[in-house]
């Protein structure tokens, strides 16, 4: 967290960021400390903890290692439903879009979902991605539609659209924080039921837990964690998906560890790859996602490849 | 029910011998008649008669200008671009066995994409002219576009489960590829990056009667090795072991197959950028309408595939006046769901 003070197109030393963050000097060096690396510090791993912490609630309860919220689509639902409420309804206040990101979260979760059972049953891992997929790549056709066809919009959303953590309003974080402090610790309140969901159904519902409804209160977690992620930041890809393979790497299979641990790994994760994002192609900024989809591509390869959880990944 | 409809279909056609021709002749019809609603749309709308006639070199000097120097190379622009991408779609579909297979899902169409970009990156200069002729940047699509879908295929054949297991690695692929692109468009100055962004969006438009001639001259090229495959698609279709007994050397033919698709996706996203999923959506429209045989098979997905994205660029043109909408978004919307269908469909036909 430190560092990402620090590194950037400039790089400050300690004793100039301490100074900046104790005096109230209003030097250009204390300027972008506050209004540009400050923000973005903050906000970083609180995503990306919402983010991983979405992907592990989506792996479980499907028990699908690809799932994730960009792979199903949700990232994609939760920008469309922003991007419909900015330029149809002139939504602009912070809760309100926030609320809005989530309801279009939960929707396209619930429509994947819908679209994989008919097409023979969730637990097929292949048809809820390309279900998934294709949803987003429908989604995303609608966002293209609708930015071109107003211009307004457009430039208030393409900045957001690209997913990122740079120049954004700190304010958006005081909403998203307390969303997903709860759903985040919700996750854990539900971890041992979840720890049990990792059987299959039968075995689960004969040890008391009522699957259905656990697998609806996680997927519902796993929106709103999502939606308040997706507006604060934008679409950001696959720390959903790489995160919690990460966190089982380091923590094991019990939920309590688990869902703390994912959090922690999508924070780094998504601190990383902001501090790296202002250097590969130094001077000028990479975007996020676009950092991450170097690291994430490859673990998908490995995923898919891997033949150890022959059941898990179909 | 699509597999009984076809089956159903094909005991009605060995009973009525004209009935495919006849099919294929009122495709060729709508076929013609969006693209001259397509020519005659615009600024100054011109009737159908009025279009037909200019086309023929009658007609006001005007008009003649207006079809023949701008509509007449977009609307054959976006004609081709649909042929290419059908035929690309329809070699896959053969070669997989596989009908979800379509060049964007298996991400050729971002691996051309990203061959593009990085063409215009290294080889125009700073006031935004290229150094090397622009008929290089359909090589560099194919290059892209061959390196990704090698990758691919390399991945599905390590896996060894099958290929249903393609379409996984081509997600992944693609991904991987829209990130290099996103990365080149901001590396690059300002002005690539408009060039490469309008052109991504998939887009007939500002087409010149030079794009016409190379893909036509590419379509044509491929046309004499599309007529030299309807024996091996036969064979293809059914499974390896029975297409070994009928005397065809399946990894040669499956290499021949996923190579001319590759050129075809290529050629047609070189030009016009990434119009999805009508490689995926003109087959199956074609199979539906003409049966299983080869040669009507590829007639019909070349023409469904011309007539989907000629009337996709005119939707584009008409539905938001005086906006226009990339063909690619309306591709997206049309096929999307069809490819969503054709999903739950399959799974319930296997279950």
């Amino acid at each position: 967290m430190l560092a990402s003070l620090h590194l950037g197109l400039r790089l400050y030393s300690p004793v100039e960021v301490w100074s900046a963050l104790t005096t109230e000097a209003v030097d250009s060096t204390a300027l972008v400390i506050k209004t540009l690396r400050l923000p973005r510090m903050l906000m970083a791993p609180v995503v990306g903890a919402a983010l991983g912490i979405a992907g592990l609630l989506l792996q479980t309860t499907t028990r699908n290692p690809l799932a994730s919220p960009a792979l199903l689509g949700v990232n994609a639902g939760a920008a469309f439903a922003v991007v419909i409420a900015v330029s149809l309804f002139g939504v602009s206040a912070i809760w309100p879009l926030a609320m809005i990101a989530a309801c279009g979260a939960l929707c396209t979760t619930a429509l994947v979902f819908a679209l994989s059972a008919a097409a023979g049953g969730a637990a097929s891992p292949l048809n809820t991605l390309l279900a998934g997929v294709t949803l987003a790549a429908l989604l995303n056709s609608g966002v293209q539609i609708v930015l071109i066809t107003d211009e307004s919009t457009m430039e208030q959303l393409i900045f957001w659209l690209s997913g990122g953590f740079a120049d954004r309003d700190l304010s958006l974080l005081t909403v998203a924080a307390p969303v997903i402090a709860l759903s985040a610790g919700l996750a854990v309140a539900i971890s041992r039921p979840l720890d049990l969901l990792l059987a299959d159904d039968a075995s689960a519902a004969a040890l008391g837990v009522p699957v259905m409804q656990l697998r609806l209160v996680a997927l519902g977690l796993a929106a709103m964690l999502a939606g308040a992620a997706v507006t604060t930041a934008g679409p950001v890809a696959f720390i959903g998906l790489v995160a919690p393979h990460m966190a089982r790497r380091l923590g094991g299979l019990s939920h309590r560890v688990l869902v703390p641990m994912v959090g922690l790994v999508g924070a780094m994760l998504a601190l990383v790859a902001d501090i790296a994002a202002r250097f590969v192609i130094y001077p000028s900024e990479a975007p996020v996602g676009a950092v991450l989809a170097f690291v994430g591509v490859p673990v998908l390869v490995f995923l898919l490849l891997s033949r150890k959880r022959e059941g898990l990944a179909a | 029910m699509t597999d009984i409809m076809v089956r159903d279909f094909a005991s009605r056609r060995a009973s009525t011998p004209w009935l495919v021709p006849a099919i294929l002749l009122a495709i060729l019809a709508v076929f013609a008649l969006v693209m001259v609603f397509s020519i005659g749309f615009g600024s100054t709308p011109i009737t159908p008669d009025r279009v037909i006639s200019a086309v023929l070199g009658l007609g006001s000097r005007t008009e003649q200008v207006i079809i023949l120097k701008l509509r007449m190379p977009r609307a054959l622009l976006a004609m081709e671009a649909g042929a290419c991408l059908a035929l690309a779609g329809l070699l896959l579909q053969t070669a997989t066995r596989n009908p979800l297979a379509s060049p964007s899902i298996l991400g050729i169409v971002d691996g051309a994409a990203l061959g593009v970009v990085v063409f215009l990156f290294l080889f125009s200069n700073e006031s935004n002219a290229l150094v090397v002729s622009v008929n290089w940047q359909p090589v560099a699509a194919a290059l892209g576009a061959l390196c990704f879908a090698l990758v691919v295929g390399g991945l599905t054949w390590l896996d060894r489960r099958g290929m249903s297991r393609m379409i996984l690695y081509g997600i992944a692929m693609a991904a991987l590829a829209s990130a290099m692109v996103t990365i080149m468009i901001i590396v690059g100055p300002v002005y690539r990056a408009t060039q490469a962004l309008t052109w991504l969006a998939g887009s007939v438009y500002a087409a010149h009667w030079n794009d016409v001639m190379i893909v036509g001259g590419i379509l044509a090229l491929a046309v004499p090795f599309l007529l030299l495959l309807p024996r091996d698609m036969e064979q293809l279709s059914m499974d390896d072991q029975s297409a070994r007994a009928s005397g065809l050397a399946v990894t040669p033919a499956f290499i021949a197959l996923v190579t001319l698709s590759v050129v075809l996706t290529a050629t047609a996203v070189s030009f016009v950028g990434g119009v999805a999923f009508v490689g995926l959506l003109a087959p199956h429209a074609a199979r539906l309408m003409v049966g299983h045989k080869a040669i009507p098979l590829i007639v019909a997905s070349a023409l469904i595939g011309a007539t989907i994205v000629v009337a996709a660029d005119l939707l584009g043109r008409v539905a938001f006046v005086p906006i226009e909408v990339p063909t690619g978004a309306i591709t997206a919307i049309i096929g999307a769901p069809y490819f969503l269908w054709l999903l739950i469909r399959r799974s319930r036909s296997h279950a």
